[in-house]
């Protein structure tokens, strides 16, 4: 009967990927059932809580989502964690075709001695607070006037340009206006900005370093040794920390100084963190005062996550299509790691929805029900 | 008065921006046929007299052609057709929180330009930084584009 060959859709996740996803979907499947879950009571996941607030244009992406709910009739349901308040079986019973979209949200331990100190806070954490994600508190946040943030990927150097901008700027962002204090409170006068990587390595995008340059009152250092690449990529990150060092103001109350080539050893501190360490491929030692940290060195499924992947990988998947078994694929960071900004996802989520329309043309995946 | 030309819409994205755009511009030509068409499945031997081309093109990382527009440009360089008496119209999408903004589409023009096709019509921009997605002004470009062509 026809009406057995349209397949319905379940995506697990309403983040970037799940969405992208549902929009290539719906493009081939116009009459799918598709039904987008997420453990929050509100979809986008990293668009809202991922994505500093002050990037308000990589956040109107949203807008291309609410068509999906408005218009191509994709369905919305929030407040359900798969795994906890439906299981996957239940779920796969319900769909013909499911998706992992859940994205990897846990912070990437440094795995240092001191790491579970108080006053050391995971990036996504401060990223969440910060866009007032429903289940994160961090009330003993206290960024004091030493900060050091390590890492040198674009989230760090979010949390840098955040951690300098006026509290007004942020409360206009839509930050809460106590925490905008507590973010970028008057007493912060240094920041370090730690990473393992030489600056030709080094991770940020060179458009979020200059961005940097427009905030006032901010003398920015680097340790970085001056020497010549043939690497055009390489090239653009050296000079654009050298402009931004040579354009910042001397005698500016506050001070920025990048770290490159450092190797996080110890975070020290009696009940809370004061200092934290760091080693050179030569064995040289940084010691820096810290009243505060942000370990920014990327992201992994989270520990309470509660869909682990690997638990459902077999020698028969074939992850680099997204394929887990018949039936359930995963997209996204989920599925090749936490590498890529949003729209590399959309990219991921074509690519995926080829491969779930091939195995849907060949075997037709749609389930025999009572 | 001449005859209308059939309207092409060509966009190149990174995030779908663009071409959520380009569904919307499509939706808003109703007196003459009008189509769709991403930049990475254009072939640019089919540029026709017969079409006003609308383009549609965002701006990636340092002032850089999106990911959907290179394999375009790229034809563009190696076929290096003659596009004399092709015309079209050009609309950058940006984020003048960054450096280069807008500089996208601009790749996409001078080569058209050089290929002897003629831009007619506003050279439309878009804004990221004011948080709204391209599609209203976009749309209002088009209506205007179109009016006078």
């Amino acid at each position: 009967m026809a009406q057995d060959s349209i397949p319905s859709v379940a995506i697990v996740g309403a983040g970037p990927s799940g969405c992208y996803l549902a929009q290539f979907l719906r493009k081939e499947f116009n009459e799918s059932r598709i039904t987008i879950f997420d453990t929050l009571p509100v979809p986008y996941g990293l668009v809202r809580f991922g994505v500093a607030p002050d990037h308000v244009g990589t956040k109107a992406v949203a807008v291309q989502f609410d068509r999906l709910f408005e218009r191509d009739c994709v369905e919305f349901i929030g407040n359900t964690e798969i795994g906890k308040d439906k299981t996957l079986n239940e779920l796969m019973n319900d769909y013909d075709i499911v998706v992992l979209a859940t994205g990897l949200g846990g912070d990437r331990k440094i795995n240092i001695p001191g790491e579970q100190l108080r006053g050391v806070f995971g990036a996504g954490r401060v990223t969440r607070l910060i866009n007032s994600h429903p289940f994160e508190t961090l009330d003993e946040l206290e960024v004091g006037s030493h900060l050091a943030i390590i890492g040198h990927g674009n989230v760090a150097i979010d949390l840098l340009r955040l951690s300098l901008l006026e509290p007004e700027q942020l409360a206009q962002h839509g930050v809460d206006k106590d925490l905008a204090d507590v973010i970028a409170p008057n007493t912060l006068s240094q920041i370090h900005v730690i990473g393992r990587s030489a600056i030709q390595d080094a991770k940020f995008d060179p458009a979020m370093i200059r961005e940097l340059s427009r905030i006032p009152n901010v003398r920015f250092t680097s340790d970085a040794e001056n020497f010549s690449v043939d690497n055009a990529e390489a090239k653009k990150r050296i000079e654009v920390i050298n402009s931004l060092v040579a354009s910042s103001t001397v005698n500016a109350t506050r001070t920025v100084n990048f770290y490159f080539g450092w190797q996080p050893l110890e975070i020290c501190g009696s009940t809370k963190v004061e200092k934290v360490r760091f080693k050179s491929n030569t064995d040289e030692i940084l010691e820096l005062r810290a009243d505060a940290i942000y370990s920014a060195i990327g992201f992994e499924q989270a520990k309470d996550a509660a869909i682990q992947i690997e638990t459902l990988i077999s020698k028969d998947s074939d992850l680099e299509h997204g394929f887990i078994f018949e039936g359930l694929y995963c997209v996204g960071w989920l599925r090749r790691g936490p590498q890529g900004t949003i729209p590399v996802n959309r990219t991921d989520a074509k690519k995926i929805s080829e491969r779930i329309i091939q195995d849907f043309r060949e075997k037709n995946l749609v389930k025999v029900r009572e | 008065m001449m005859v209308n030309k059939s309207v092409v819409i060509l966009f190149g994205t990174e995030s779908g921006n663009a071409e959520f755009a380009a569904e919307d511009m499509a939706a808003e030509v109703l007196d003459r046929p009008v189509e769709v068409i991403d930049m990475s499945d254009f072939d640019v031997n089919s540029f026709s007299h017969e079409n006003l081309y609308l383009i549609i093109c965002s701006t990636h990382g340092e002032g850089d052609l999106p990911s959907g527009a290179m394999p375009l440009h790229e034809a563009l360089e190696s076929v290096n057709p003659d596009l004399t008496g092709i015309q079209y119209a050009m609309f950058g999408l940006g984020d003048s929180s960054y450096e280069n903004y807008s500089k996208g589409s601009e790749h996409i023009d001078r080569k058209l330009s050089a290929l002897g096709a003629t831009r007619v019509g506003e050279y439309g921009r878009h804004d990221a930084d004011t948080g709204t997605l391209p599609s209203a002004l976009a749309v209002k470009w088009a209506k205007a584009i179109l009016g006078a062509n």
